[in-house]
């Protein structure tokens, strides 16, 4: 059925009917009905409401990104609503439950710090050297804000790292959404030459990090350099030094998720900053789904490189007809390309043909942990607003 | 040639969109499962260490935990953690002169007061009767190693060993 859908030959893949859309979409519907199940028969009204919300936004997206054959503006509405409304729901809980965004020592010593997985990388020296984990948190459920603990965590991140890979960063991460908003927002970017080698400091960032989470026995990246700490939830300032972390945060939030998203149209944490992002670029290579450019009908107009918000196409990169490791499969420079040279790929097969076919497997795979993981959170942040409304 | 890597890239991808819809049933569950039977733990320095014995006093416990010593360039001190359980069976004042090595000799003399309000903010001085540990005055929460806090029903204090 999929096949009809498929172009045989590279190019721009055209708009479909609207009934091939609807028919595409089905498995999207279902799937998202069914994840947000659970939601609709709890008896909280709000809940009830954000549940049909989130699987409505969700299936309306899909179906458009099948409608139009675009991928990554109709993600961006995901991104970034998952990006807006994780803050929100996770800071109401934490000052329901704790009354502030600061966290207590006493909530480290009992274990309930919420795990996200931006420190799993700076985990994996420490746990092999010493079986230890260094992150004031719970391995199973704590109570609190501990969530379902580490082990949840790390095994819903290796599940959905396994499906999309480095597409983790487009499709699964709730930090992304917040820059990828602002960069959506200048018509133009104000700074255009930006050094490609800059490129490369997620990488040194990534190894600092693991050395000094080793050394310390500390997330150190928590502590000192992660900018949605500002977003989240910080470590309570009891001196100076906690002062100074905080200010670290505020500061780094401003510069790389606020102002330099507005001024170079691109996701400048995920690029110059996040370790998370550097380590995850390694399962771009375990990952059956990528993007290659068809030298074949390509111009080289740039376009596609000025297109991809994490600088993941270099000049060389498009001579090869591939992308950079760093790309998270966002479907920016697919959709920018203006002769369809730029295409979603599945490894092992020919380069442009079938990919539509290719586009259409790595989407299935990548809604379904989206509306699995971010519907969640779309909808947790929803609910929160809802319960202030209604 | 290109047809067996051809096929088996959509055998991939196809085993990838199963892998998908299989994640909120069985991945992520097995992945958990395989995490937890790792065998790592909660670095000591955030949980205390493991309990070693409780002493009984009048209608509460004190919990004495092994001692933890710090990984490394870890910047805290070795220390040893004190629980006094439960909190709504303690005195107001706590004096109590504990045998925390196990060698029928007290070890430390920790007084604090115990608040009816459970947020409100508790400090402790610690008198140590043996010079392995090191006295501390109007302690509050500062750091990991030299501490009081109120956990759930317990009073933690936390006494630095002085490496002697």
């Amino acid at each position: 059925m999929a096949d009809a859908a498929c172009t045989a030959f590279a190019g721009k893949t055209p708009p479909r009917t609207w009934s091939r859309a609807l028919l595409l979409t089905l498995p999207i519907v279902l799937w998202s009905l069914f994840m947000s199940m659970q939601g609709l028969m709890q008896h909280d009204r709000s809940l009830q409401i954000a549940n049909a919300l989130t699987a409505a936004f969700l299936i309306v997206l899909f179906f458009m990104m099948m409608k139009t054959s675009s991928t990554y503006r109709w993600r961006r509405w995901f991104f970034v609503a998952l990006g807006v409304l994780f803050p929100i729901g996770f800071i109401h809980n934490v000052m329901v439950l704790r009354g502030s965004m600061g966290i207590p020592l006493e909530e480290m010593i009992a274990g309930r710090t919420p795990f996200c997985f931006l420190p799993i990388p700076l985990l994996i020296l420490p746990a092999a050297l010493t079986k230890t984990l260094v992150f004031p948190g719970s391995l199973l459920p704590g109570g609190g804000m501990s969530g379902a603990g580490m082990a949840a965590m790390a095994g819903l991140w290796l599940a959905i790292t396994l499906v999309v890979g480095k597409g983790w960063c487009s499709y699964a991460c709730f930090f992304g959404g917040i820059e990828e908003g602002m960069a959506a927002l200048p018509k133009k970017a104000q700074w255009k030459k930006l050094d490609p080698r800059l490129r490369l400091v997620p990488w040194a960032v990534l190894l600092a990090m693991v050395l000094l989470s080793l050394a310390l026995f500390e997330p150190a990246y928590c502590m000192w350099l992660c900018p949605f700490k500002a977003v989240s939830e910080y470590v309570a300032a009891r001196n100076t030094v906690g002062m100074v972390q905080n200010g670290i945060f505020v500061v780094l939030f401003a510069a790389l998720v606020v102002v330099l998203p507005l001024l170079t149209k691109k996701r400048t944490q995920c690029t110059f900053l996040c370790p998370f992002g550097a380590f995850q670029s390694i399962f771009n290579k375990t990952s059956v789904f990528d993007i290659k450019i068809d030298r074949t009908v390509c111009s080289p107009c740039m376009l596609c490189q000025k297109s991809c918000p994490t600088m993941s196409l270099s000049d060389e990169s498009i001579k090869k007809g591939e992308t950079l490791m760093s790309c998270m499969k966002c479907g920016a420079c697919v959709d920018a390309c203006p002769k369809g040279a730029a295409v979603w790929h599945i490894r092992g097969t020919q380069v442009a043909v079938k990919p539509e076919r290719a586009r259409l497997m790595f989407l299935y795979a990548a809604w379904a942990v989206a509306a699995m993981f971010g519907g969640s959170i779309i909808t947790q942040g929803l609910a929160t607003i809802l319960q202030r409304v209604i | 040639m290109k047809w067996p890597t051809s096929k088996l890239g959509y055998t991939v991808a196809g085993m990838t969109v199963l892998a998908a819809v299989l994640v909120p049933f069985l991945l992520m569950g097995l992945f958990t499962k395989g995490f937890t039977k790792l065998g790592l733990h909660v670095d000591e320095m955030y949980g205390g260490g493991p309990t070693v014995r409780t002493i009984r006093a009048d209608g509460y416990t004190v919990t004495i935990h092994r001692e933890v010593y710090p990984h490394l360039l870890q910047t805290e001190k070795p220390f040893v953690q004190l629980d006094w359980k439960p909190v709504s069976a303690l005195p107001q004042h706590i004096s109590d002169a504990v045998d925390v090595d196990g060698d029928g000799q007290q070890d430390v003399r920790v007084s604090f007061d115990v608040p009816k309000d459970p947020k409100a903010p508790l400090r402790v001085d610690v008198e140590a009767l043996n010079p392995r540990y090191q006295a501390m005055r109007n302690v509050g929460k500062g750091k990991f190693s030299e501490l009081i806090v109120r956990v759930d029903d317990a009073i933690l204090v936390r006494v630095p060993l002085t490496g002697q």
